[in-house]
């Protein structure tokens, strides 16, 4: 049994390492592709600024301007980094290709997870390193307890594991539409509010972010940037619960939908 | 006259080929614009939370906001619904040489490759410009067909700069993220107030990234009615077209065949 496990490892960790290398092979694309996040921190930080010169405060809702600008920068970093598998799923799924790796020797979820792991470590690493000296240049450094950074980064993790269950749940329905991007350009604007991508939840009203704080969408973008700025116990084992709930939730439906997806796969010729 | 003549019907004739393609996937084909229209209004969701919660900021209010995503999604709506094949496309189609196929047909080259392709979920885009405008209020006729005209040219403009983009692949090789960069650049300034940006940045977005002229220009064209402004717009969309068609053609020169074997159905 623990054979078993081990060498499961080796094989995911294998996959993972396969596209972490590959994602440092092309690292200038990477870079090219991660240096939009220099563009929106300079609008966030814009755009925040003249809030907080208009409201003449020197926070909101327990955040000051510094916090709101490092808040926004975690946010995108786990927003631009996250895994995009879902794209790769449907297209899988489109052109019949998923019957061929259906029958490799590894579960389709895990390898799909897997293999994003390398690329969004690459991505989330080059966008933060882009992303600070415009944090930096407009907030100065931002007042982290160095302690509570490991529960972040398990908040963090736990909040990829979340959108992970929904973006291969929104790649699967490429079993039943014949395109998917219009979930997912829908699943990624409710990630911009009731994510807090665009707006930290507590700035919403206070009806929207009762709403907002029970749905899954806050816990990838919204729990550790918050976490990251402004660390609490009650809001760190609040999200934690939240995060267990909705991957056992979001776990159970991916697994029902993946079983049906499998057995309704026809496949004809060789 | 008559050639010009004719590059329109073939225009049309190329557009009504691309919307009868698009719509044999019935489902995909309103899949799409229905999510655009969705995503568009969360975008309009997050101003209204914005000014509920904090009120007007640097003179920008809802009222603003309203007018500036009308004129901002019709003309991308207009722009790509027509021309898609520019910006990142047109970046792919000349690194990946495949502009053979156009460059042996005895049409308007440029024109021809950006027409080929429709966009369909820009139609949601268009449908949403059309929405929004109706929430400013103003529907007295000289500013409907200030809105109307603004928001062709605001269209032009994308078009125009996503040519420019798009062309770079002939310098650059693979200029396809980069095109794509600019962009999404270019479209996020044009959806945020302008007040907000001053110094370099706002003579940025009057020359090298134009986007002041697809959203605040054209806003304030239809708030002050002023024929200066739209002469001023239209001139700035002359020359975007100018420098796009230029750095086209020159580029060509440096064109090189991919010997791909390409079909075009």
């Amino acid at each position: 049994m623990r054979m078993q496990w081990r060498s499961t490892g080796v094989k995911y960790g294998a996959i993972m390492q396969t596209n972490l290398q590959n994602q440092l092979a092309y690292l200038w694309d990477a870079m090219g592709r991660a240096v939009f996040i220099l563009l929106i921190m300079y609008i966030f930080a814009q755009l925040w600024t003249a809030v907080y010169e208009t409201r003449q405060t020197p926070d909101i809702a327990g955040l000051t301007l510094a916090n709101t600008i490092w808040y926004f920068l975690l946010a995108e970093v786990v927003e631009l980094g996250k895994f995009r598998h879902d794209q790769a799923i449907s297209d899988e799924v489109k052109d019949g290709s998923i019957a061929y790796t259906l029958v490799r020797p590894y579960n389709y979820l895990a390898y799909h997870f897997a293999n994003g792991l390398g690329e969004t470590a690459v991505k989330m690493f080059l966008v933060f390193v882009l992303g600070a000296p415009v944090a930096l240049h407009f907030a100065g450094l931002p007042t982290v307890n160095v302690a509570h950074l490991p529960l972040v980064a398990l908040v963090m993790g736990l909040g990829l594991l979340v959108d992970f269950c929904i973006a291969s749940m929104i790649g699967l329905m490429a079993f039943v539409m014949e395109d998917t991007f219009s979930l997912r350009l829908i699943y990624q604007k409710l990630i911009f509010i009731l994510g807090g991508l665009l707006i930290p939840v507590d700035f919403l009203p206070d009806w929207l972010q009762r709403i907002a704080r029970v749905l899954p969408f806050n816990l990838t973008t919204y729990a550790p940037a918050k976490l990251f700025v402004a660390f609490s116990w009650a809001q760190f084992w609040q999200i934690l619960l939240l995060q267990m709930v909705w991957l056992a939730i979001l776990g159970l439906l991916l697994w029902a939908q993946y079983r049906w997806a499998t057995q309704r796969l026809a496949v004809n010729g060789g | 006259m008559k050639q010009l003549k004719a590059e329109l019907t073939f225009l049309r004739a190329l557009t009504a080929v691309n919307l009868s393609s698009a719509m044999e996937y019935r489902a995909s084909f309103i899949t799409q614009i229905v999510g655009m229209f969705i995503n568009n209004g969360i975008y309009f969701v997050f101003w209204l939370i914005f000014f509920n919660q904090f009120g007007a900021v640097r003179g920008y209010e809802m009222d603003d906001i309203y007018l500036l995503f009308a004129i901002a999604t019709l003309g991308y709506g207009i722009g790509f619904m027509f021309a898609a094949n520019s910006g990142a496309n047109l970046a792919y189609l000349i690194a990946q040489g495949r502009l053979d196929y156009y460059l042996v047909l005895p049409r308007n080259l440029l024109l021809h490759v950006i027409f080929s392709r429709m966009s369909v979920s820009t139609i949601g885009d268009l449908a949403f410009g059309v929405v929004a405008y109706m929430f400013t209020g103003r529907f007295h006729p000289l500013d409907i067909l200030l809105f109307v005209v603004s928001s062709v040219l605001a269209g032009l403009m994308f078009v125009g700069f996503s040519v420019i983009t798009g062309s770079l692949a002939f310098y650059l090789g693979n200029a396809r993220y980069l095109s794509q960069q600019l962009t999404n650049a270019i479209l996020t300034f044009t959806l945020y107030p302008n007040t907000l940006f001053s110094g370099l940045a706002r003579f940025l977005l009057f020359t090298l990234l134009p986007a002041a002229f697809i959203g605040a220009v054209p806003v304030q064209v239809v708030k002050t009615r002023s024929g200066l402004l739209l002469a001023g717009l239209f001139g700035a969309v002359v020359v975007v077209w100018g420098v796009g068609t230029a750095v086209f053609y020159l580029g060509l020169r440096r064109y090189e065949s991919g010997s791909a074997l390409n079909i075009n159905i």
